[in-house]
């Protein structure tokens, strides 16, 4: 009873502070452009929405309808939202694109005026071009959540992973973290390199050359070819996932010579800081990027904790744009 | 016909270096005379007279590179809009690109679209329309076309249009074959493999957007080889809409060297950079991509310099549709017939180019590359000329263009330099006063 009321008031303070708002925009498209104080502001009220009980359900959002729209396959990402909705008490639609009318080579923007005809307060989308989430915000009178667009962002797996360390650790300021892996075709590292150096942290990339994107060292990161050199002195080992599907052709020799190169194992995890944390967006490739053993090392491995704080994260985002959306809607 | 005498014009003339106030006599379709000073020409009898005011008079432009979209894609552009969107513009010549439905590689393909495109452009729309014959079949750029009966066709070069021809054995004969015929090949600069998916410029701003970047080598890799094939075949290389600071280097010591290489580039290359992108704007894909900063500057020197020797609208229409999709699925492409004269004219204006460059890019040089008549205004030329007011400002809105196409990539830009009226073969095409009161009065 005494945690609980902790809990609520936590949340009240939450409130006292932050009003609805944080986001300055009416969506959120990207992590690219926030301020030091909106980052903050929304993971301080998902930090306190992550001390819920996990069968706690709260009714902020009752009324509200959210619309999520995956063009690309997703398993934790769009349940994450769903949950994330329904828990804030919203009307959930997951709109089928496999199964439906919606199918490659229609339109974007038919989609999008279909269903803004059906008044979502929300709409999450996933799709495999970069800067789609911009262009159906163009369309659409509801706010839109960016779960992912092509290579460019996806800015809710950065504010959990965030707040996942900061949980963790305490702090993020000052912090040295290896991203590691193929930053070419991956949208959680454009959004991680942009959220991070906002709070302040120290990044490094490890990579092949054919994984780096030209001219990344303009993003304020440094580039490391050699993981034992990129690992010494890093507090957190942030891994990514082989984009293949997003890769054209052969980007590295073979999957043996990558692992052997920049697959994180026991002994290489060893050059980084004693107590270095490991992460990873999933869905891990066990054997190509990280071993299967360290992947399962609850002493190391965050990964588990940051499918359960993206919850939150995405609990904290939805409030905080249908605030937006809905303070519009007053006369 | 009529003679037409215009009176007190600013006669800019890039071939002859003509810059003076004078008047000019046109009889039958040709300049009959000309006049250093101004209301010194007497009006014949029964002679319109039209009295310029100081505008400028200069030969009709010469645009090198058009989609026509004629046959096959009447949806993007028809021989009308597209004949109305020259004329307003003071283009008077077109040369159409071979990427048309059917393939121009066959010359009757040829002569029937070169026909068709003036016959179908209305009687009072006249406009002078040329083609280049394709380089090879099919545009596949494996077997060469039938380039000797696509010039005696009438085929004013030859190109895979928008395609390199990537194949170096196919290049080489390619060049070699046309180098007989006395015709230039005319190259889209972009290795395909390295190209392969490309969104846009390579760079920083690629890396923030996301997009798929296409490295500048791409253009350098291709002129390069071509500059070593052409040293054995001989002949005449032009590369199209170039727009990197490392091919523009390539042509510069190339023609320094002795070799027949000419260029050209369209006005988005010299005016609009990468960061343009960083909306995902589709009005922003364009093929090449815009390049960087560095590089744009490079284009500038290229135009100023004379190693750039004409400026192209590289008009390639698209439809709404295939432009309002996510940026790397859109079409690359703009209208671009319409902001040609203004926005060549805003080097001039910006203090890049002298005037008279500015019409020797538009008019002159893309007449000598292509052995065309018309591009200069002397005694006994051919009467295709422009009346220009340098000056008049407007905004570029897409939605007020002719062409059916209404993207651009200077949607809303403040501009100069409107048209007052355009002549070809000395028939008056375009009446800016007329054109305005017809408007009204449709209103």
């Amino acid at each position: 009873m005494g945690n609980q009321n902790r809990q609520d008031n936590g949340l009240a303070q939450a409130d006292d502070q932050l009003g609805f708002a944080a986001l300055p925009d009416k969506h959120l498209l990207g992590i690219e452009g926030l301020q030091r104080p909106v980052v903050e502001a929304i993971l301080n009220r998902a930090n306190s929405f992550a001390d819920l009980p996990p069968r706690e359900s709260l009714s902020h959002l009752k009324g509200v309808t959210v619309f999520t729209i995956f063009f690309e396959n997703s398993t934790r990402t769009k349940v994450s939202f769903d949950l994330a909705a329904r828990k804030m008490g919203a009307s959930v639609v997951n709109v089928p694109v496999a199964t439906s009318s919606i199918k490659k080579g229609e339109s974007l923007i038919d989609t999008a005026v279909t269903l803004n005809a059906m008044h979502p307060d929300i709409l999450v989308m996933r799709h495999q071009n970069s800067g789609a989430s911009l262009l159906l915000s163009n369309y659409v009178d509801a706010a839109v959540i960016n779960a992912g667009d092509g290579r460019h962002e996806h800015p809710t797996q950065a504010l959990l992973d965030a707040l996942t360390i900061r949980r963790r650790l305490g702090h993020i300021e000052g912090l040295n973290i290896a991203i590691c892996g193929d930053i070419a075709n991956s949208r959680v590292a454009r959004s991680n390199i942009h959220l991070l150096s906002i709070l302040g942290a120290n990044i490094r990339l490890i990579s092949p050359t054919t994984l780096l994107p030209q001219d990344i060292t303009e993003m304020g990161v440094s580039v490391y070819h050699d993981m034992a050199e990129g690992l010494n002195g890093s507090d957190i080992v942030m891994l990514l996932r082989l984009q293949q599907e997003r890769m054209q052709g052969a980007e590295t020799p073979s999957q043996r010579e990558y692992f052997h190169r920049y697959g994180l194992t026991r002994e290489k995890l060893a050059l980084a800081k004693p107590e270095a944390l490991i992460m990873h967006p999933g869905p891990m490739n066990r054997g190509v990027e990280i071993s299967s053993e360290l992947a399962d090392d609850v002493e190391r491995s965050l990964i588990t904790t940051q499918v359960e704080i993206g919850v939150a994260v995405r609990m904290a985002c939805l409030e905080s744009l249908a605030a937006g959306v809905l303070g519009r809607q007053k006369p | 016909m009529t003679d037409v005498l215009i009176q007190n014009a600013r006669l800019m003339d890039p071939s002859s270096q003509r810059d003076s106030l004078g008047d000019c006599l046109i009889r039958d379709g040709r300049i009959l005379e000309l006049s250093d000073q101004p209301n010194t020409i007497k009006a014949p009898k029964g002679a319109e007279v039209i009295n310029a005011n100081g505008h400028v008079l200069t030969p009709g432009i010469i645009d090198m590179r058009v989609q026509s979209c004629h046959p096959g894609a009447a949806h993007r552009e028809t021989p009308k809009s597209l004949a109305a969107a020259a004329i307003k513009s003071g283009i008077t010549s077109i040369i159409c690109l071979p990427n048309t439905y059917p393939v121009l590689d066959d010359p009757e393909m040829l002569i029937s679209q070169c026909r068709m495109m003036n016959g179908l452009a209305s009687p009072n729309k006249d406009l002078r329309v040329y083609s280049y014959g394709a380089a090879t079949v099919g545009l596949k750029g494996e077997a060469m076309a039938e380039l000797g009966l696509l010039a005696e066709a009438g085929a004013v070069g030859f190109t895979d249009a928008i395609h390199s021809v990537a194949n170096s054995l196919t290049m080489r004969r390619v060049l070699s074959y046309a180098s007989m015929l006395g015709r230039p090949v005319i190259q889209h600069a972009e290795d395909p493999m390295l190209a392969e998916n490309g969104e846009m410029h390579e760079g920083e701003h690629s890396t923030r957007l996301g997009l798929r970047g296409i490295p500048d080598a791409a253009e350098a890799i291709i002129i390069s080889r071509d500059l070593s094939l052409l040293r054995l075949t001989g002949g005449h290389y032009h590369v199209a809409h170039i727009a990197t600071a490392k091919g523009i280097a390539l042509i510069r010591a190339a023609k320094a060297e002795g070799l027949k290489v000419t260029c050209d580039t369209a006005p988005p290359y010299a005016l609009l950079n990468d960061i343009a992108v960083r909306d995902y704007d589709t009005r922003f894909r364009l093929s090449p991509p815009l390049r960087s900063e560095a590089d744009r500057q490079a284009v500038l020197e290229g135009l100023a310099d004379g190693t750039i020797d004409a400026m192209a609208s590289d008009h390639s229409p698209q439809d709404r549709d295939v432009k309002s999709l996510p940026f790397g699925l859109a079409e690359t492409g703009y209208s671009g017939l319409e902001t040609l004269l203004s926005m060549t004219l805003s080097l001039w204006h910006g203090g890049y180019l002298p005037l008279m460059r500015v019409f020797a890019l538009l008019s002159h040089n893309p007449s000598q590359i292509l052995h065309l008549d018309g591009g200069k205004m002397a005694v006994g030329s051919t009467a295709d000329l422009t009346l220009i007011d340098l000056d008049r400002g407007w905004q570029v809105r897409g939605a007020d263009f002719a062409s059916l196409s209404v993207s651009t990539p200077f949607e809303g830009a403040p501009t100069q330099g409107v048209v007052l009226g355009t002549w070809i073969g000395g028939k008056r095409v375009y009446d800016a006063a007329t054109a305005h009161q017809t408007a009204n009065g449709t209103r």
